[in-house]
């Protein structure tokens, strides 16, 4: 599998290579959202600001300071998870429907900002010459060498998020989402660990989007909307949120598909959201879990509660 | 500031909080009726007054009909949705975020469909009283706006009563409030909640068809205007219509002298911030719990 994925871009059309490198692309700040809804149970609606900031932080920088790419890079990541942190301290407290609402709130509210602040991000116009990545051996400026970058970037994500789900943090999380009462019995700050949560997600949507700004050389305020954010949130839905996989699934699906529907003109807009809703209900744990069923894999199946027969009861009676 | 300029902002307000109050009409009542947010509710809006639109340029049919219809599309177009995506998730107990995610699925699908049966172009409907306004205290205020705001409050006293009064009104909220309950004195709960999100389609429809001549309606409104509405919803404590009225006028004036002093690019911005504001620290709404539990 990996040796075909690293012959790809030798043989394919540049077209295919050129959506593949976005599907890598795609998949880190999808990883991010899949975090947060896998082992969080998190709908997180605001990736689309977070991959915004990390392309305006590049591009502004670069561009307008000056800066070498990878400061570019790492200032995108602090301050989206500085706002992370700033912003979902207080809305992280709220469940549900209200967080998925506020998430999406500030995707709006983030969208307005970026087209209001074309100082910064030079509004509808956009800001271009956005440099190539160079990192003195190699130089990242055409889809057959970036395809290479984007997915080693989401290889080492995918390696790390593993490690975290593994990890101390992970367990946690996971028992956050499965069994709310009893983590808080076992002492585990749900609260703290949610904004942790968010925090990286946060960064992992910017490192995507300084990707991105890197890669197309030219961001606009079109990219970053709530359709943008919906994008990112059908990686792990689609592809499955609970296994990493899934996210390589949801990604390749996400770049892929659009393209493949766009033949069928206007409406493909709309058979993607169908998309979204038929898989939600149809298979609920996304491609991955569909591929596991298929392949009879059997998943730890919760015991259900004795039930007491009317036997027991006149034993005890 | 003008006294002028006040009060032409607090007509702007009031205009923009009905508007806001109607769509978070929609959004409490089926979560009265269901207990679910429906994400889709400013889709119902935009469909409806573009089915009107359409209704009257190719059909030709005169402004009352085609209103009507707009409202039974509406109501048709909620109950659709009810019955084809809802239920199946309810009955499968799935949880929040799943219904969540079909209600984002969907209001995708219907913003795309509008897109692509209606495109990009911006369409206002016919005024009451045409151009004509009125001067209020040195302000001018559109005809219409008056009608909208006479209508949006008929339509919340209506409401009201027929919650409290109707056997109707209150089979639905037992439905919500009870299931168990309610199913015992044989009433269809599930039925209820078809029901419910059928009245929320039509109040949408109603709600863009007041909406329209004032304010051009087009393919994205919708999501923004969904998140307006649930502002004015929760602010009221989401289960009750009245409250939702107090929401989105609050909400609205937040925006119109926000507009005022500071600047009109930002208007979601304030929107927006209202909401997660209201949200984290006053999830129950203005009232307090005692309105939230059964309103």
């Amino acid at each position: 599998m990996v040796a075909l994925a690293t012959a790809v871009p030798l043989a394919a059309p540049v077209e295919l290579v050129d959506r593949l490198t976005f599907a890598a692309i795609y998949g880190v700040a999808g990883l991010g959202v899949g975090l947060l809804l896998g082992q969080c149970g998190i709908l997180n609606l605001a990736q689309a600001v977070f991959y915004g900031i990390g392309a305006y932080a590049s591009a502004y920088g670069c561009v307008e300071l000056g800066w070498p790419p990878v400061a570019g890079i790492l200032a995108g990541m602090a301050v989206s998870g500085a706002l992370a942190g700033l912003i979902g301290w207080p809305t992280l407290r709220l469940n549900g429907y209200f967080l998925a609402l506020a998430t999406l709130a500030l995707c709006i509210a983030g969208g307005e900002l970026f087209f209001e602040w074309d100082w910064l991000t030079g509004g509808s116009y956009g800001i271009g010459g956005i440099p190539a990545l160079d990192f003195a051996i190699v130089r990242f400026d055409k889809p057959e060498k970036f395809y290479y970058l984007a997915w080693g970037v989401l290889a080492l994500a995918l390696v790390l998020a593993r490690n975290l789900i593994a990890s101390r943090d992970g367990l946690a999380a996971q028992a956050m989402r499965d069994a709310p009462d009893a983590a808080a019995v076992l002492s585990i700050d749900m609260h703290a660990l949610k904004v942790k949560m968010f925090v990286l997600s946060a960064m992992l949507g910017a490192l995507a989007g300084s990707l991105f700004a890197h890669y197309v050389s030219f961001v606009s305020v079109q990219s970053f909307g709530v359709e943008r954010s919906i994008l990112f949130l059908l990686v792990p839905v689609l592809g499955g949120a609970r296994a990493l996989s899934g996210i390589i699934i949801g990604a390749l699906f996400v770049a892929l598909v659009p393209e493949a529907l766009s033949a069928f003109g206007e409406i493909h807009h709309v058979l993607f959201g169908l998309a979204l809703v038929a898989v939600v209900i149809l298979c609920p744990e996304g491609l991955a879990g569909l591929w596991t069923r298929l392949r009879g894999a059997r998943r730890p199946a919760r015991r259900p509660a004795p039930v007491t027969t009317a036997k027991e009861v006149e034993h005890v009676a | 500031m003008t006294a002028a300029l006040f009060v032409q902002a607090l007509f702007a307000g009031l205009t923009n909080g009905f508007v806001y109050a109607l769509v978070g009409l929609g959004i409490a009542v089926i979560f009265k009726g269901s207990r679910t947010v429906n994400v889709v509710q400013g889709e119902f809006v935009v469909i409806g007054a573009l089915v009107v639109v359409g209704l009257l340029d190719a059909a030709g049919l005169p402004y009352p009909v085609a209103a009507l219809a707009g409202i039974v599309g509406g109501l048709l177009l909620g109950g659709f949705t009810e019955v084809a995506f809802i239920r199946p998730l309810i009955r499968r107990r799935a949880g929040e975020d799943a219904l969540l995610l079909v209600s984002i699925g969907l209001a995708v699908a219907m913003s795309a469909a509008v897109l692509y049966v209606a495109g990009r172009g911006s369409y206002l409907l016919p005024a009451v009283g045409g151009n004509a306004v009125v001067n209020l205290a040195g302000a001018t205020v559109r005809v219409h706006a008056l009608f909208l705001i006479a209508s949006g409050a008929a339509l919340v006293l209506g409401l009201a009563w027929f919650f409290r009064h109707t056997m109707l009104g209150l089979s639905m909220m037992a439905a919500a409030m009870e299931p168990d309950g309610a199913t015992v004195t044989g009433i269809d709960t599930e039925r209820m909640r078809t029901l419910t999100f059928a009245l929320g389609g039509a109040l949408g429809a109603a709600a863009g068809i007041l909406v329209a001549p004032l304010t051009e309606v087009n393919y994205q409104m919708g999501l923004a205007l969904t998140l307006k509405g649930f502002a004015a919803a929760v602010l009221g404590g989401l289960a009750n219509p009245l409250g939702a009225v107090a929401g989105g006028i609050l909400i609205a004036m937040v925006e119109a002298f926000g507009i005022v002093f500071i600047a009109s690019g930002y208007k979601n911005v304030f929107a927006m911030s209202v909401l997660i504001l209201v949200m984290v620290l006053l999830p129950n709404g203005l009232l307090g719990r005692r309105a939230r539990a059964g309103g």
